[in-house]
């Protein structure tokens, strides 16, 4: 599939030649995407290839030097509202880092009520939606430190959830989960999935991306490699470096 | 209204005085400024328990030359190391201290004599009584520190060195009442004072000590009235003092306060005093000038340190952050303020800081706001590292995920890092806030009438210092004890950093 050269309006999120560099060091390489709306899309690729760096281009944690991104038809750059942007994307990290000083409902409320400007009634109303659309309702008033890392990836994603973002970036949810705690991150991707919010997700687990990928990104130091939907990436990876990260991969 | 006319009057009738008569250039504004030093009875002390009541035959007579130029007098209390930085910093006209008239001094400031006197050498009553100071050759000899005995027995030190004879090994204090204790309690062999002085102890010390020699040093027969450099002034002064002379009124308050040259008559045995008398504790414990000490200790360790932790919060943002000129200029404020002693950051600010900024000078800048403002400096210095830990200790993922939900840059630290680095900088907090309390009792130098301060004037006046520093250290561990138990209370709040302690909590 070959992408025409400017950005497409339509798309979702649509990138064009994303470049940006670490002082010398070229970390994204000329990347060219389009995303639509209510896609699911896992980033997979070797350690130190870029991943983490491209998702947070997404939401312009770092931004980008060189390229266009494009989101719902606006252009991302300097003059971008950062505190809109980071409303419709919003990200869930590995290590949770959740406000470990405040109750559930009130990591759930802070943002809102000082970024959207939301009173703290309607504020707490919609965290305690949230919380039980990911089944946390009854913790909360708990602090996270009483809860296991998969209940605290959980309030993460309903924190992310309360800003009502149309986009949500996760960077290795599950790499500190056991595996029943990834199942039910499944679930909850999949629902959100079905509500229209677009997913982009970096993971090392294979099994988990070919749950719940619509689209695999396959990158390599700062480029990507192949766009394939996870049966053919899987089954036929169609560059050389794909194949042996997957059969590394498997080996472990 | 009447008030109103007699003190219209009041600053009405000295200008008008100023005009007919010739005034000396450090009488102004209706003042008279006096520099003292009130532990060295019975020239200049506290008599009684009020700190501020000042007595003693050198107030009366400063009182008598404001009353002789028809202005009002206002004196200030200091450590006698601070007298003559005052004196040239301008914080006062004249310093009247039981200071002898000395040829080292004449150089920089101008002296007129007002009282003969003897230098003494003084020891425990039993001692034998010697010759001549070599006779000291080899033993422990105290005196007040900023005095010149100690210059003295270094020229008998030379001569003694001179000779291939052990030299007198001298000791020194920063009041004269601790000088004496040294004897009493048998540290030193013996002390350098004036008979004046003598004469008051004895009433007090019961006969304890004795006056084993009286040099004859030609440096130490006089006491003066000090003022800067000023030919016309001094003369003026000369004055004043012969005509208070000649009409017989300096030898009248010479008698009054017991000065006379009978030396026997004072020296006879009295009972001797209890070892610790309950009634003086406890009359100190609950004393308003231990109080209002107390209080003042309090009030200015409190705001210094809350001035510190404001000043040094923003300063530990920028030492965290990037590499700039500030970045290195708040780096080297922070070396100077911690590697220069507190004590000399004080006396620089009391004494140096006039020279350089006369407003200083002026009234309004008074112990208190210079004690404020060097110790809110100094703690800056040691709190800025407190909160630079603090602020690093907070996960940096916790500033990303506020990023990451749209929270600008303050409310990230309002609402996220400052309750986080809080926790981590209470303990120490606390600690810090502890050491400054005790610090504040270095401001006595510059007579600030903080909880110290006050013990060593009552110390001065009564000699019964057992008593007076069990009742100051009786505040000082109150007011510690009540800061370690709220500590203890606040960290109870903390329980969301503990998983034992939040779980115990919700069941
Ligand atoms: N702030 C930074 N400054 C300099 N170099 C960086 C920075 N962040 C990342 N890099 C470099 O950029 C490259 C890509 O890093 P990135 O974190 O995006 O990799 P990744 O694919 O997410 O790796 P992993 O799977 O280990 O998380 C790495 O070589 C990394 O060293
Ligand atoms: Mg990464």
């Amino acid at each position: 599939m070959q992408l025409s050269t400017s950005p497409d309006p339509t798309a979702r999120i649509s990138i064009r030649g994303l470049s940006k560099f670490y002082k010398d060091y070229l970390a994204l390489d000329r990347i060219d995407l389009d995303i639509s709306k209510g896609e699911k899309i896992v980033v997979l690729g070797p350690s130190g290839s870029g991943k983490s760096t491209f998702i947070r281009c997404l939401n312009r944690i770092e931004p980008h030097d060189s390229g266009v991104l494009m989101i719902d038809g606006r252009i991302i750059d300097d003059r971008t509202n950062l505190t809109a942007l980071r409303g419709s994307v919003g990200m869930v990290f590995q290590n949770y880092n959740l406000f470990p000083h405040l109750s559930v409902l009130d990591n759930c409320t802070l943002a809102p009520q000082l970024v959207r400007g939301i009173t703290k009634s309607d504020a707490e109303a919609t965290a305690r939606r949230y919380l039980s659309q990911v089944n946390i309702a009854e913790q909360a008033e708990k602090f996270p430190i009483q809860l296991s890392g998969g209940q605290q990836q959980r309030v993460a994603i309903a924190r992310a959830l309360c800003m009502n973002p149309e986009i949500i970036l996760f960077d290795e949810p599950t790499a500190a989960l056991d595996p029943e705690s990834i199942s039910g991150i499944v679930g909850i991707m999949r629902d959100l999935a079905e509500q229209g919010i677009t997913t982009v997700c970096v993971t090392h687990e294979m099994g988990f991306a070919r749950h719940i990928a619509d689209r695999i990104v396959f990158m390599d130091r700062g480029a990507v490699l192949e766009v394939t939907p996870p049966e053919e990436f899987f089954t036929a990876p169609r560059t050389e470096r794909a194949r042996t990260f997957l059969a590394q991969m498997i080996r472990h | 209204m009447l008030a109103a006319t007699l003190l219209a009057l009041a600053v009405a009738l000295p200008a008008a005085r100023a005009l007919a008569d010739d005034l000396p250039s450090f009488v102004h504004d209706g003042q008279l400024t006096l520099c003292t030093n009130p532990t060295l009875p019975p020239m200049t002390f506290v008599n009684g328990s009020d700190t501020n009541a000042l007595a003693g035959m050198d107030i009366d007579l400063a009182r008598r030359l404001a009353a002789y130029w028809h202005v009002t007098l206002i004196p200030q209390t200091m450590d006698f190391e601070g007298l003559f930085p005052s004196l040239s910093a301008q914080r006062c006209g004249m310093v009247i201290s039981g200071v002898l008239r000395q040829a080292g001094r004449l150089r920089n400031y101008d002296a007129v004599a007002y009282l003969d006197s003897t230098v003494v050498a003084v020891a425990r009553v039993g001692t034998p009584k010697i010759r001549e100071m070599a006779d000291l050759s080899g033993q422990t000899v105290a005196v007040q520190s900023g005095t010149s005995y100690a210059a003295q027995i270094e020229r008998e030190n030379d001569r003694l060195r001179a000779a291939r004879r052990a030299p007198i090994i001298l000791q020194q204090y920063p009041t004269e009442d601790q000088v004496v204790q040294q004897v009493l309690i048998g540290r030193v062999h013996a002390f350098i004072s004036q008979d004046v002085e003598l004469y008051y102890r004895q009433k007090q010390l019961g006969g304890k000590v004795t006056i084993i020699l009286t040099p004859d040093y030609p440096d130490f027969h006089q006491f003066a009235v000090y003022i800067r450099k000023d030919s016309h002034d001094t003369a003026l002064l000369q004055k004043a003092i012969d005509e208070l002379s000649q009409e017989g009124e300096i030898a009248a308050m010479a008698k009054k306060w017991g000065i006379s040259g009978d030396h026997q008559s004072v020296f006879t045995d009295q009972k001797a005093p209890s070892r610790f008398d309950f009634t003086t504790f406890f009359g100190a414990l609950f004393s308003t000038a231990f109080l209002k000490g107390a209080e003042l200790t309090l009030v200015i360790a409190l705001l210094s340190h809350l001035t510190a932790i404001a000043i040094s919060i923003p300063m530990a943002m920028k030492l965290n952050g990037r590499d700039s000129i500030i970045r290195r200029l708040l780096g080297l404020y922070v070396a100077v303020f911690r590697g220069a002693p507190t004590l000399l950051q004080l006396l620089f600010i009391w004494n140096a800081l006039p020279q350089f900024f006369p407003i200083f000078r002026e009234h309004w800048f008074t112990p208190f706001l210079a004690t404020w403002l060097s110790l809110s400096i100094n703690e800056s210095a040691y709190q800025v590292e407190i909160n630079r830990a603090a602020l690093r200790a907070v996960d940096p993922g916790q500033v990303l995920a506020a990023d990451a939900l749209g929270m600008t840059t303050a409310q990230t630290y309002r609402h996220v890092i400052f309750p986080q680095a809080l926790r981590i900088a209470l303990p120490p907090t606390i600690n810090e806030f502890i050491s400054l309390l005790k610090t504040t009792s270095l401001a006595s130098v510059i007579s600030l009438q903080e909880l110290l301060a006050v013990t060593q004037i009552q110390v001065a006046r009564t000699f019964q210092f057992t008593e007076y520093y069990a009742a100051a250290l009786v505040y000082y561990l109150a007011m510690v004890f009540f800061f370690l138990f709220l500590q203890k209370r606040i960290e109870r709040r903390f329980i969301w950093a503990d998983r034992n302690k939040a779980s115990a909590d919700a069941a």
